[in-house]
């Protein structure tokens, strides 16, 4: 079953306002001696990386200087743009607009890749973390013939077992609610990420790394409350 | 370096087909649309001609593999690793992503019959299909560029002119929420609104104050 960006963003918020019943229940659990399920209290992780990930785009997007150094050669951005033989004309913004989306393409794209690796407990990205990625992510569709079959068929398998653990329902009234609520309560949580681009992100994988190295209920409960707070 | 080279040569086949096949379905959906163009689509190709297009190199077909593992290593932990063909993959992705939103953005043009491709038309392609996390950081993004760039496009009365025009299409494709044909994305139609909702008053204010901003700053410089 493939996700929307959207969806995830709103389960996201649901869960760190608390409406969601079964994120309560995977609290209880874990501070009893049973543990919530792996599928759904690794989901709620994954999506609130996400979030974060967003959240500060936005921000450093706000204090842009400079628009000479790209991340990317705009040249040969053009270059791939007008291999369309039908396309004619391309203004100078474009390009442009075009190096900071495939940035943050590169980012979303490798960010979800890991996580699956994580998943796996690997350390070393590879095509089918890739292949996973795209198979999971409704606008990745586009991308679904640069990977070969048998890596999207084994993540298919991952993706039922992750569908079948984690029920999703979105009930029309709580979306527009949700999603305010959650806005405000990721800010907070960026706030305390007041660190060098690198540096906050190195730390937030690490918690990670160390969650997922540990894979203690207590922890992830811990992680969840800093989240709401 | 060169084994990496040559895997992509390998991997030709696949993109290749991957575009043509693109490229056959926008050139039919062009001759349904507007029959007359094929005049037009002759002149492209004497124009493509011109420009030496049909010997693009072959590593320009992607983004540099250097500056692509740098943006990576940005979002990853210090202690991950990125196998060769990951490399690999993300670099065809990338171009396949700059094709895909072209071609949408492209195809807009032609319907309105404009030759130029604009960063608005960027922006309602990645709207349309899907990207709408991408929307808002990327908007940010070009109102700062033409802020803190606007010094060179504000020497010359017409580019201020189609600015104006540029900002009212992008006013006009904010507001309607975008189309989608599954019963699964209407039911997203819905957070999407809210989010258009959210989004026209930063634009609509930052509007208005470029808007003034470019009023005042041409007078000052010619006097």
């Amino acid at each position: 079953m493939e996700t929307n960006n959207q969806q995830q963003q709103q389960q996201g918020a649901q869960a760190q306002s608390g409406p969601y019943p079964v994120a309560g229940a995977g609290g209880s659990a874990g501070a009893g001696a049973g543990a919530p399920p792996p599928f759904q209290h690794l989901l709620q992780q994954q999506q609130q990386q996400l979030q974060m990930f967003w959240s500060y785009q936005r921000q450093e997007i706000e204090h842009v200087n400079d628009f000479k150094n790209h991340q990317l050669p705009l040249a040969r951005i053009k270059k791939i743009m007008k291999a369309d033989e039908d396309v004619r004309m391309i203004s100078a913004e474009a390009p442009i607009l075009f190096a900071k989306a495939c940035e943050l393409f590169i980012l979303e794209l490798t960010i979800r890749s890991w996580l699956h690796a994580e998943e796996n407990k690997r350390r070393t990205l590879q095509k089918n973390d890739i292949a996973a990625a795209i198979t999971r992510t409704d606008i990745f569709d586009f991308l679904v013939d640069i990977v070969p079959r048998d890596e999207i068929k084994d993540d298919a398998a991952l993706v039922g077992a992750t569908a079948s653990g984690v029920p999703y329902y979105y009930p029309p009234i709580g979306q527009p609610a949700g999603m305010m609520i959650g806005r405000p309560a990721v800010d907070p949580a960026t706030g305390v990420y007041v660190q060098p681009p690198s540096q906050a992100w190195q730390s937030v994988w690490q918690s990670a790394a160390e969650d997922a190295s540990y894979g203690t209920g207590g922890a992830g409960a811990q992680r969840s409350l800093d989240g709401q707070s | 370096m060169e084994t990496g080279g040559f895997h992509g040569y390998r991997k030709l086949p696949n993109t290749t087909s991957g575009l043509k096949l693109s490229v056959s379905d926008m050139n039919m959906n062009m001759r349904q649309q507007q029959v007359a163009s094929s005049d037009q689509n002759c002149s492209n190709h004497s124009a493509a001609g011109e420009e030496n297009e049909c010997t693009v190199r072959e590593q320009d077909r992607f983004m540099p593999i250097a500056n692509v593992i740098r943006i990576m290593r940005k979002i990853l932990p210090p202690h991950a690793k990125i196998s060769d063909d990951a490399k690999e993959t993300i670099q065809e992705c990338v171009s396949e992503y700059i094709s895909f939103i072209t071609g949408e953005a492209n195809e807009r043009c032609q319907r309105e019959q404009r030759k130029t491709i604009t960063a608005e038309d960027v922006l309602w392609a990645m709207s349309k299909l899907g990207f709408d996390d991408y929307i808002e950081p990327l908007t940010m993004y070009l109102h700062r560029y033409r802020e803190l760039e606007g010094d060179r496009t504000s020497m010359r009365g017409e580019p201020l002119g189609k600015r104006t025009v540029e900002y009212a299409t992008l006013a006009t494709a904010f507001v309607p929420p975008p189309f989608h044909h599954h019963n699964g994305y209407f039911g997203a139609a819905m957070p999407m609104g809210t989010y258009v909702r959210e989004t026209p008053p930063n634009a609509a204010s930052s509007h208005h104050h470029h808007g003034i901003s470019n009023a005042h700053e041409p007078n000052a410089r010619s006097i």
